[in-house]
């Protein structure tokens, strides 16, 4: 097994269906799609339904657990979303976990505020070996995301780190991009480098 | 003989996983450690291999169904002895390598097994990894075996492999508990850290970490020093193009008191102390990057002219960004000038592999007891704190102290060529 690696990216507009992608959350159809410039793809790894796009940024995180004495996958997806709601964190979002759902989703204020999700994960496994991985939404253009229910998950917004920045008032930076991909990259060095 | 594939146990908290897609069909022959069945778990998709060559006998999960950790998904038959795996397959884990087809009992391995990395780690160290115990699956020696053996043995490890976690290295701490969370308040503008801004952190983390900090202060009489700049002010610039400040004084004081006290210049590397017989010594200097900290090399051998050229050339060049990484690297001790607006004394953070740093404070005419013709007398003088921190695990507070007060002495009596 080569060195552990991530590999930080984004996507052309593509639709992802993982393992567990229900038929019905895609609520276009594949020549609708192709219409609109989005690919389609069946892939291996856990989850259901995504969309992918630049300004999205992806990353595939490749690490042995066991080699690393981690055989636990939860943990491991755990950690990525806690990486993930500590980066936010580090740009002024705070963010949270939600009991049942994977990925990571802006606070609450108020008990009935609708889920706002902000990155998708969704991991594969071979032999303890980890593939595919994250999508944080960072300022790519959310209305695409409606061609699909994302994740299947009902009653779920999509939101970006762009959105939440303007809307907590906040000014946001010209390379948000850049700096979103440093800080990934810096927190996945201290949780797994 | 037959053996049966069961659903792997991913993690403490899965307890069950869906059959997402069968790889391999009824009476399809399979090969040890080949992908069966793909199955899924929350957002987790992992292949579970086959845990020996033999025969698919029968698919008792069919796809869609969920089932609990430890079901029978499948029936392998037709496995001889030899074609079976070393241990029933911990599935989704690594699965021993197929021992030799040849019939009758298992030989002893000749060589211990061991994935690659700790192969190559136990080659590095000069281990033997016969003497390691394996904890990993189908009895495999795995990397934190061998670092585990390193240790116990007292034996210097290799170099830290580049995946050491970065945790135990880098000195970063790990992920902030509930209770140290930021959580956003009105107002807050939230800025990411420049790399540089990233590195400092890093480094004084681990520096806080690594070295217990003792600090000790010192009171200077500056006037002595004070005289002697005024004299030689205009002739020194003249003669050498750089303006006379204080803080080449404290350099060759600093020095020149490190030549009695050598205990001061050293660095800890593991359980040894390494005495340094070069003097290079860290000026940190602000820029707009933050912190740099240029070394002048060889101090000691530089008259006082020779170390203020040195620290102006090099903090004139930390402030234009035109500094070579070779100029940053190999101080033996720091100082630290913070300048002045008030600053009475301080403890600066170690800059590692070093045990020793220095921090001046202003300079300020302070009322002091001296004696005069025989008699006490209130005098004025220009007074200055010198704070040294020092690494306890290296120094202890009698050469710590000696140090500081030498420091002191020369600088009281003024006695510099110029």
């Amino acid at each position: 097994m080569a060195a552990d690696a991530v590999l930080l990216l984004e996507h052309p507009p593509v639709v992802t269906l993982g393992r567990s992608a229900r038929p019905e959350n895609l609520l276009v159809t594949p020549e609708q799609l192709e219409a609109r410039g989005i690919e389609l793809y069946e892939t291996a790894r856990g989850g259901d339904i995504t969309y992918h796009a630049p300004g999205q940024l992806v990353g595939y995180p490749i690490v042995d657990l066991a080699e690393r004495d981690q055989r636990d996958v939860h943990v491991f997806l755990r950690g990525l979303e806690t990486m993930l709601i500590e980066v936010l964190a580090g740009f002024g979002v705070a963010c949270e976990p939600v009991e049942g759902m994977t990925g990571v989703f802006v606070r609450r204020k108020a008990p009935g505020e609708r889920a706002r999700k902000i990155a998708s994960i969704g991991i594969g496994l071979r032999r303890w070996v980890t593939w595919h991985g994250f999508a944080l939404n960072v300022s790519l253009d959310l209305s695409a995301f409606e061609v699909i229910v994302p994740c299947g998950l009902q009653g779920v917004d999509m939101t970006s780190l762009t959105v939440e920045l303007e809307r907590a008032g906040c000014v946001v930076p010209a390379d948000l991009d850049a700096r979103v991909r440093t800080s990934i990259a810096a927190a996945l060095q201290d949780r797994w480098g | 003989m037959s053996i049966s594939v069961e659903l792997p146990a991913l993690g403490e908290s899965v307890v069950e996983g869906t059959v997402a897609r069968w790889l391999v069909a009824e009476g399809e022959a399979v090969d040890l450690d080949q992908p069966l069945v793909e199955v899924t778990t929350d957002k987790v998709d992992a292949e579970v291999p086959s845990p020996a060559a033999g025969v698919i006998e029968k698919i008792l999960v069919a796809e869609g169904e969920t089932v609990a950790v430890g079901a029978q998904l499948a029936v392998i038959g037709s496995v001889s002895r030899a074609q079976q795996g070393a241990t029933p397959a911990p599935a989704a884990a690594e699965v021993a390598a197929p021992e030799s087809p040849v019939a009758g009992p298992p030989a002893v391995d000749p060589e211990p097994k061991a994935t690659p990395v700790a192969r190559r780690l136990a080659e590095e160290a000069a281990l033997d990894l016969a003497a390691v115990e394996a904890t990993g699956a189908g009895g495999r020696i795995t990397k934190h075996d061998v670092l585990r053996h390193a240790d116990t043995r007292s034996v210097a490890p290799a170099p830290a492999p580049a995946l050491a976690p970065a945790a135990a290295t880098a000195g970063t701490p790990a992920a902030s508990p509930p209770w140290a969370r930021y959580e956003r308040q009105d107002g807050d503008r939230v800025v990411a850290m420049t790399p540089q801004r990233r590195l400092i952190a890093q480094h004084m983390v681990y520096s806080k970490r690594t070295s217990p900090h003792v600090g000790t202060v010192a009171e200077i009489d500056m006037g002595g020093v004070a005289a002697l700049r005024q004299q030689h002010k205009s002739g020194f610039q003249k003669t050498h193009g750089v303006a006379l400040t204080f803080l080449p004084f404290i350099v060759h004081a600093t020095v020149r008191a490190l030549r009695d006290y050598p205990a001061l210049n050293a660095s800890v590397m593991d359980e040894a102390i390494v005495e340094k017989r070069a003097i290079h010594v860290g000026i940190a200097v602000e820029t707009e990057k933050g912190l740099l900290v240029p070394v002048v090399r060889h101090a000691d051998r530089l008259s006082l002219a020779g170390i203020a050229a040195a620290i102006e050339d090099l903090s004139s060049r930390a402030r234009a960004k035109k500094l070579s990484p070779d100029e940053l690297r190999g101080g033996t001790i720091t100082i630290s000038n913070p300048g002045r607006m008030g600053n009475l004394y301080g403890f600066a953070i170690i800059n590692q592999p070093q045990v020793a740093i220095l921090r001046m404070g202003e300079m300020v005419k302070r009322p002091v007891v001296r004696s005069v013709a025989g008699e006490d007398a209130i005098v004025i003088r220009p007074m200055m704190h010198l704070a040294l921190s020092y690494d306890h695990r290296a120094v202890d507070g009698q050469p710590a102290n000696g140090f500081l007060f030498r420091i002191r002495e020369l600088l009281e009596s003024a006695e510099v060529e110029l």
